[in-house]
């Protein structure tokens, strides 16, 4: 019996021939996919290194500058910020800089690290590593992403959930990062003065 | 009601009497078409749209559609027929408004839409709608919070075809299942209504008695819920909504329901206006099409502000 379907795997795999799978960022047309989440999933996979890389080097202002100009509140530090249309849209931030890691929670489903980045030892900035990311910062810090381009509000949710997948997908990082010091660049979304800093990594590297 | 009925009883003769457009006022005729003022979200919305056209100069024309295609298009003929300058919409459905939109933009009627979108860009010049995923995200932290992370719950839906009640329900979810300790015992539509969230909810806590928390796709549903549970003695099941009405906000202040999200209906629906009046006197609004507007979550804390979807400062 076992020689039997020996034989029989043999003979299926002698009639398999070896397709390679398509890139499907390569043609920008991804696989027919069925639900609003695997449409987005595909669309966050083939911004992400042509156009989302490439955005948020160009458009990140370094955390420092960044906070000095928000002791102002969110509309003194707009000429560093993004905002989709619509009244009473909250300012984006895109930031890059260094610091040291003063304390994690890896527990959590919403896994976050409060970072130092100025040297005065107590955290400043808390970085989000997911798997839950909240909040819409990545997608609406994108200049390029326009919500007219998207059919309804779920599509376009469902493109700001899969960005933050992707960047967490993105992220590769120790099991503890406590006094060790990582270059982070990311967005994130400030409503009023005083208001905590809370990032949502594109790029995040331990030194 | 009444009122309104003798308005479009009115615009109706006057469509047939005159053909020439009527325009008594110096900037012409804005139509306001939303559904049924019943539910007083929709009731300000006309109110406050009304409100910013007089002071632009215009004339208003106020139809309801009660959520009904062929009436909504029906009402569309009316407002063509009158000559509107502009027609401001909160629509009956999002497939089935996009004939109604082309054709009064073939009419050269510009239709600015609120609080629902519809499935087609380019019809409409604008199209301002509520940021519902982020409002729904509020409002269940908020819920979260009150249920100390853990415990059954209900959910009550929106009316399917409606496409902020899944909208809603999803932003919900991206939160609350986040806790697996947090456990959804039933999750139903009552079509945004009062009545029928009632008997719901009548019969989801006869099947869960251990219920500990409704998380409600908007406040009618929240009060019909609420009305239940009070009538069954329990009024500490903890109950969270969606609009921001100024029933919620009294029963918020009376200890009843626990929280709702704040929809800025009032102020859409004057930006809409001023949207549509910029458009007619230079040929843009300066917006993109699609705007989102955030909303504000209300707890005991600012429930003293809260007047007819808007918070006072």
């Amino acid at each position: 019996m076992p020689r039997y379907w020996m034989a029989l795997c043999l003979l299926a795999l002698a009639a398999c021939k070896i397709v390679e799978n398509p890139e499907p960022a390569a043609e920008g047309s991804a696989p027919a996919a069925t639900t609003d989440e695997a449409r987005m999933a595909a669309k966050a996979e083939e911004l992400w290194a042509p156009q989302v890389l490439p955005f948020v080097a160009q458009n990140a202002t370094d955390i420092a500058q960044l906070r000095a100009a928000l002791e102002g509140g969110p509309d003194a530090a707009s000429s560093f910020g993004f905002r989709p249309p619509g009244e009473g849209s909250p300012w984006n931030f895109i930031a890059k800089g260094e610091g040291m890691v003063v304390a994690e929670d890896r527990t959590s489903r919403a896994a976050k690290l409060e970072l130092d980045t100025d040297g005065d030892g107590a955290g400043d900035v808390t970085v989000q590593l997911g798997p839950v990311m909240r909040g819409t910062a990545l997608r609406d810090s994108l200049g390029f992403l326009v919500f007219t381009d998207y059919r309804d509000q779920i599509e376009f949710a469902k493109l700001g959930r899969a960005l933050n997948d992707k960047a967490h997908a993105a992220l590769d990082v120790p099991e503890t990062l406590t006094g060790r010091r990582v270059a982070f660049s990311g967005p994130f979304t400030i409503r009023s003065r005083g208001e905590a800093i809370l990032l949502t990594p594109v790029t995040l590297e331990v030194r | 009601m009444n009122i309104l009925r003798r308005t479009f009883i009115a615009s109706v003769a006057l469509a047939t009497l005159t053909t020439a457009p009527f325009a008594a006022s110096a900037e012409g005729l804005i139509a306001i078409i939303t559904p049924s003022h019943d539910n007083p979200f929709f009731k300000a919305e006309a109110v406050g749209a009304e409100a910013r056209a007089k002071e632009l100069g215009y004339e208003t024309l106020i139809l309801v559609h009660d959520d009904d295609p062929n009436k909504q298009s029906e009402l569309f003929d009316t407002a063509i027929a009158r000559g509107a300058k502009a027609i401001i919409l909160d629509n009956a459905g999002a497939d089935a408004t996009v004939a109604a939109v082309r054709r009064a933009k073939d009419a050269g009627i510009p239709s600015f839409l609120i609080d629902r979108e519809i499935k087609e860009s380019g019809i409409a010049v604008s199209q301002i709608v509520s940021n519902n995923y982020q409002g729904a995200q509020l409002g269940a932290e908020e819920f979260v919070r009150l249920m100390g992370e853990e415990g059954k719950y209900a959910e009550l839906l929106g009316r399917e075809a409606d496409t902020n009640a899944g909208i809603r329900s999803s932003g919900y979810h991206d939160i609350i299942d986040q806790y697996p300790d947090l456990e959804m015992v039933a999750q139903q539509s009552a079509n945004w209504s009062q009545t029928e969230a009632y008997e719901r909810m009548e019969t989801i806590l006869q099947a869960n008695p251990e219920i500990k928390g409704v998380i409600s796709g908007n406040d009618t549903m929240a009060m019909g819920a609420w009305a239940a549970l009070e009538a069954a003695g329990r009024t500490d099941v903890i109950v969270v909504g969606f609009d921001g009405s100024n029933d919620v906000r009294d029963s918020i202040k009376a200890g009843g329901i626990k929280a709702t999200v704040l929809q800025p209906a009032f102020r859409q629906a004057q930006l809409a206006v001023e949207q549509a009046d910029q458009f007619l006197k230079i040929g843009e609004t300066g917006q993109e099409e699609k705007q989102l507007m955030d909303c504000i979550l209300i707890t005991s804390e600012n429930a003293g502000q809260l007047e007819t979807f808007a918070l006072t400062q």
